[in-house]
């Protein structure tokens, strides 16, 4: 009995160093966000803190303030904006980075020659901090940069800007190349380095992927006559499912809550907002921290949401085959 | 993993108890500034500090100083535990502080002030000054407004050996230059304030200084067509191309540097680069907006006024003692401040004058003619409606609204 | 007929993987050859020497710079990089950087290990679920936590400290690590334990003496991907430290590139100065970093 008594004890005592960590920086915070942002308070001591129930949900997707009087005042939805932003940064993500990183980690895979160099070249950008990426994209996209003199030096500069214009709804101002200054340019000049920079991530969780498939399944397949691409269809991408799910989550999930990259590159994030972005302003430019923290339990919960979902979509699926 | 938090704590007490004590004799008074190696007014707070040591020999002045966008994230923050604040502290004047001072984190300097009356008129404590009584918070350094810089020789080359001083010249002025081929202004749409330099007194010259006072101080709301026409008439000069496309995603140091550099007429932006536009080579003039509707508005209205302060902790140790050096430390900044042309002065000079560089002693001659003042949108209005403001505000040189729907988004949000 | 085609397509997807290689690669060399040069040269402009003062020539004109933005550099201005380094203090922002990296990793791992042996060796009730807590980990955005991380750290007086970093990173990090750990803990025969349990050790002696020298190779795949988290993490970093003596790399980085915008040369200087370290560090040990972080793919 006495035994049973202090195993129980070791089990707790190795759990504990983890347990702190986790309960006291990851729950505990959730919690403190969940009732935060039930309350409206502009000191962040919380010394003015008041209860408004669901309020600030709702003028997160009304971008509605409350007058004294308690009623709402309908706006712009920045959150709305915000999350469709994200999610358009995900399916980018899902639909053009992942296949992108697919189709290099199955070549790769092969044992071409240089494999390794190429390996390391491309994993590299994954290691460049952020904020060096962010800052150098930021010259690439000057109206003096290089994006805009690679377009001269081709001598297509004015008809791509005339396209553009034409292409550009949210304001009536012509395209003079000023990328981050347009809505519709600012968002995918964000997304193109978001984009590049994770590929290599992506590609090397694959390879390890494809690397970990047994060979002699590969030979039975090739000596039934299979070809590479029927090969892969077959054989490999069922057998990596697991690493293409953990690469949906991660790019999907990644996606929702991207911040450095954005934050770098433009001063004022108004025109490519992400959840993450919007969170930041509200809570420390306008104090708002109910608002902000109103966000978290968004983005939280989204996430949750997006990783469960995608697991039961690549479960299915899986089932369906077998 | 407790044990290692537990240590790191007790080392950091530890640490923080001996620099506590380490100087008992000297009283150390703690200050908080934005004055980075890099800023302007660096110099006039070394001076101000290393003359005001001298003179008090048994007070030490220990300061920090941060970068502006993080030290205003980490004044904020402070506030949340007032022990760690210093005893004197940076502070933008207006709703920035009056937050602070609503909290009951500044100590009030009703009785300090008494003591410099006759120096500091009443009228430069008033964007700090906050309750029924218009207690006193804080002390004001420089003060600045915004100023149109022009290049005359640029101007020359259209035609005008003058600076504008109607809208209906300004606006010809402007055809002469995009005719010469030379960009009327320069607005760096990056960093939205500078914007607000363009709007607001293009506002202010349409409706009054009193009825934007009165939206600021959230006394009025922005219900008001003359407003939208204000917008719709800075658009328009956006639209005909007397702003330089490229300013829609510069950043202000950027255009700046254009502008002295010749590639724009105009620049208008705070007094505070007097002295670095009065330095550089060139021949540059500086004057204001010119009126808009001549029946609200007379030429002299001017948007500025007070803003950078010094403020002293609630919690401080010794808070009599603080003020006091706030008082002497803002005298000496905004001396040194207004010689070196990095703003202009909230105290009465009783210092020599006469080397002011030529370019800040004309805005100190408007500051004095001045018939009006609104204090700039973002200081004077609290953090959450001043964003969204500043939203709005960005949203127009993107020509994504229009006069119209900034009034109505404005209206309806800062009800 | 059949080998060339072969060897056709070949050359086509060397010649690809050769256009991302370039891709890649490209961004790195603009950095570099744009840090060792003045706007003038950039853009096009006159002459100038280091001071920025216009050089005239001998009939007092002044000598224009054809503009070069992509190719090498002209006149190799290495006076950037004295700029850079005078105006922020990159050598100290690197050091901050590594001690907060190297200490989340050490946390990280002691905590992930442990926790990873108590549900993975140790038989009890609620293991699974106990396992299950720990991977939401994964996909809570590190974001979320801001606010309260943020008070939780100014009650304790922890703000603008390492602290105030390594602490929420290693949390951040657990999930993944425990996830790792899990994979490898799995790959260590339980024979041993038992064996060692016969030997009279505890559970905390097999721990130490059996399964900690075993998980030797899942130290670096867990301090590679806690590397990852941390090094360039940049909200928390903005935010938790203000003092310039914390500072880590990315905030220092962004500081630095603040008092410089309009000068391109010392801008790409701090930049290179902060991407260097890690690529040489990356290029000696790039096998060992790839082949750590395939072991996390495979494990986890």
């Amino acid at each position: 009995m006495k035994k049973h008594w202090s195993y129980r004890l070791s089990v707790f005592a190795f759990l504990l160093p983890g347990l702190i960590l986790f309960v006291g920086i990851l729950i505990a915070p959730i919690i403190m966000s969940v009732f935060y942002s039930l309350n409206d308070f502009k000191a962040i001591s919380g010394s003015d803190m008041t209860f408004v129930g669901l309020r600030n949900y709702v003028e997160l997707f009304s971008r509605q303030l409350a007058n004294e009087k308690g009623t709402l005042f309908a706006n712009v939805n920045y959150m709305g904006d915000a999350l469709v932003n994200a999610l358009v940064l995900g399916a980018l993500s899902v639909f053009i980075q992942l296949p992108l990183a697919l189709i290099i980690a199955l070549k790769l895979s092969k044992g071409i020659r240089g494999e390794r160099a190429y390996l390391s070249i491309y994993f590299m950008p994954v290691l460049i901090s952020t904020v060096i990426i962010g800052q150098l994209w930021m010259n690439i996209y000057e109206p003096d940069g290089l994006l805009n003199a690679a377009l001269g030096a081709l001598g297509v500069r004015d008809q791509v800007f005339t396209w553009i214009t034409s292409h550009i709804h949210s304001t009536k101002m012509p395209f003079k190349g000023g990328w981050t200054g347009y809505k519709e340019t600012a968002l995918i000049a964000a997304f193109v380095p978001i984009l590049w920079q994770y590929i290599g991530y992506h590609m090397l969780l694959m390879y390890a992927g494809i690397k970990g498939v047994p060979a002699d399944l590969l030979e039975a397949a090739q000596l039934d006559g299979c070809t590479e691409g029927q090969v892969n269809r077959h054989i490999v991408i069922p057998y990596i499912k697991p690493i293409l799910k953990v690469c949906v989550i991660f790019a999907v999930t990644g996606s929702l809550k991207s911040f450095d990259l954005i934050y770098t590159l433009m001063k004022d994030t108004r025109r490519a907002e992400l959840p993450s972005t919007l969170m930041y302003k509200l809570t420390f430019l306008n104090n708002r921290y109910g608002l902000g923290s109103a966000i978290a339990v968004v983005l939280i919960v989204l996430c949750f949401a997006f990783a469960l979902l995608i697991s039961l979509a690549f479960r299915d699926r899986g089932e369906k085959v077998a | 993993m407790k044990k290692f938090v537990a240590m790191l704590l007790a080392a950091m007490m530890l640490l923080s108890m001996t620099s506590a004590f380490a100087e008992a004799e000297k009283t150390t008074l703690t200050m908080w500034c934005i004055a980075t190696e890099s800023d302007a007014n660096r110099p006039a707070y070394e001076k101000a500090i290393a003359e005001f040591e001298e003179a008090h020999p048994d007070i030490e002045i220990k300061w920090e100083a941060f970068e502006n966008q993080s030290y205003k994230t980490k004044i904020k923050t402070a506030m949340s535990d007032p022990s760690t604040l210093p005893d004197i502290f940076f502070t933008w004047a207006g709703a920035f502080c009056g937050d602070f001072a609503e909290q009951g984190n500044v100590y009030c300097l009703n009785d300090a002030y008494k003591g410099f009356a006759d120096q500091l008129p009443e009228v430069m404590m008033q964007n700090a000054s906050y309750g029924e009584n218009g207690d006193h918070y804080a002390v004001p350094l420089t003060m600045n407004i915004v100023t149109l810089f022009a290049n005359m020789d640029l101007l020359a080359q259209a035609g005008w050996d003058h600076v504008p001083t109607t809208y209906d010249d300004l606006i010809a002025c402007c055809d002469a230059l995009v005719a010469a081929g030379i960009t009327p202004f320069g607005c760096a749409g990056s960093e939205t304030w500078c914007v607000t330099e363009y709007l607001e007194p293009m506002i202010e010259k349409t409706i009054g200084y009193e009825a934007l006072n009165a939206i600021f101080a959230g006394k009025a709301t922005w219900n008001d067509e003359a407003i939208a026409k204000a917008v719709d008439a800075f658009q328009e000069m956006i639209v005909k191309g007397y702003f330089d496309p490229d300013g829609l995603t510069l950043g202000n140091d950027q255009v700046k540097a254009n502008f002295i550099a010749g590639k724009y007429a105009f620049y208008q932006n705070g007094s505070w680069n007097c002295g670095e536009i009065n330095d550089a080579e060139g021949n540059f003039q500086v004057a204001l907006f010119p009126v808009m509707d001549t029946e609200k508005a007379t030429y002299g209205q001017v948007i500025g006024g007070p803003s950078d302060s010094l403020a002293v902790a609630a919690t401080s140790k010794n808070p009599e003692l603080a003020a006091q050096a706030a008082f002497e430390l803002g005298r000496a900044i905004c001396h040194y401040g207004y010689l070196a042309g990095s703003g202009l002065p909230a105290w009465t000079p009783d210092y020599d004058t006469s080397a002011v560089k030529p370019l800040v002693a004309d805005v100190a001659k408007i500051v004095a003619e001045s018939e009006g003042m609104v204090l700039f949108g973002d200081t004077a209005m609290s953090a959450d409606p001043a964003n969204i403001y500043l939203n709005y505000v960005s949203q127009v040189y993107g020509c994504e609204i229009d006069g119209a729907q900034f009034v109505d988004g404005l209206t309806n949000t800062l009800q | 007929m059949k080998v060339g085609k072969k060897k056709a397509s070949l050359i086509l997807v060397h010649l690809l993987l050769l256009v991302l290689v370039v891709i890649n690669l490209f961004p790195l060399y603009w950095m570099l050859t744009f840090s060792l040069k003045d706007n003038d040269e950039i853009f096009g402009g006159y002459l100038k020497d280091d001071t920025g003062a216009i050089i005239y020539d001998a009939s007092g004109e002044k000598i224009p710079v054809a503009r070069n933005m992509i190719g090498l550099p002209r006149t190799w201005r290495w006076s950037n990089y004295t700029k850079a380094l005078n105006t922020g203090n990159m050598g100290r922002y690197f050091l901050n950087s590594l001690i907060v990296s190297a200490s989340a990793i050490i946390i990280t791992l002691m905590a992930a290990f442990m926790a990873t042996y108590a549900m993975t060796r140790l038989v009890w009730k609620g293991r699974k679920m106990m396992n299950k807590f720990f991977m939401l980990g994964l996909t809570i955005p590190i974001h979320a936590a801001l606010v309260p991380v943020f008070l939780i750290l100014s009650r304790l007086k922890l703000l603008d400290t390492y602290t105030a970093l390594i602490v929420p990173y290693a949390a951040f990090s657990l999930s993944m690590g425990i996830l790792i750990s899990a994979g490898f803990m799995g790959d260590i025969p339980y024979d041993l334990d038992e064996a060692a349990f016969l030997d009279g050790c505890t559970e905390w002696g097999i721990f130490g003496r059996v399964i900690l020298p075993l998980m030797m190779p899942a130290t670096a795949t867990v301090g590679i991907y806690t590397f990852l988290q941390c090094w360039n993490e940049l909200l928390f970093a903005t935010i938790f430290v203000s003092k310039g003596e914390y500072v880590t790399l990315p905030v220092g980085v962004k500081q630095l590139v603040g008092q410089h915008t309009t000068d391109w040369g010392p801008v790409g200087a701090a930049l290179a100065i902060a991407t260097i370290p890690t690529m040489i560090v990356y290029v000696l040990l790039s096998r060992k970093i790839q082949e750590g972080f395939i072991a996390g793919a495979v494990k986890g």
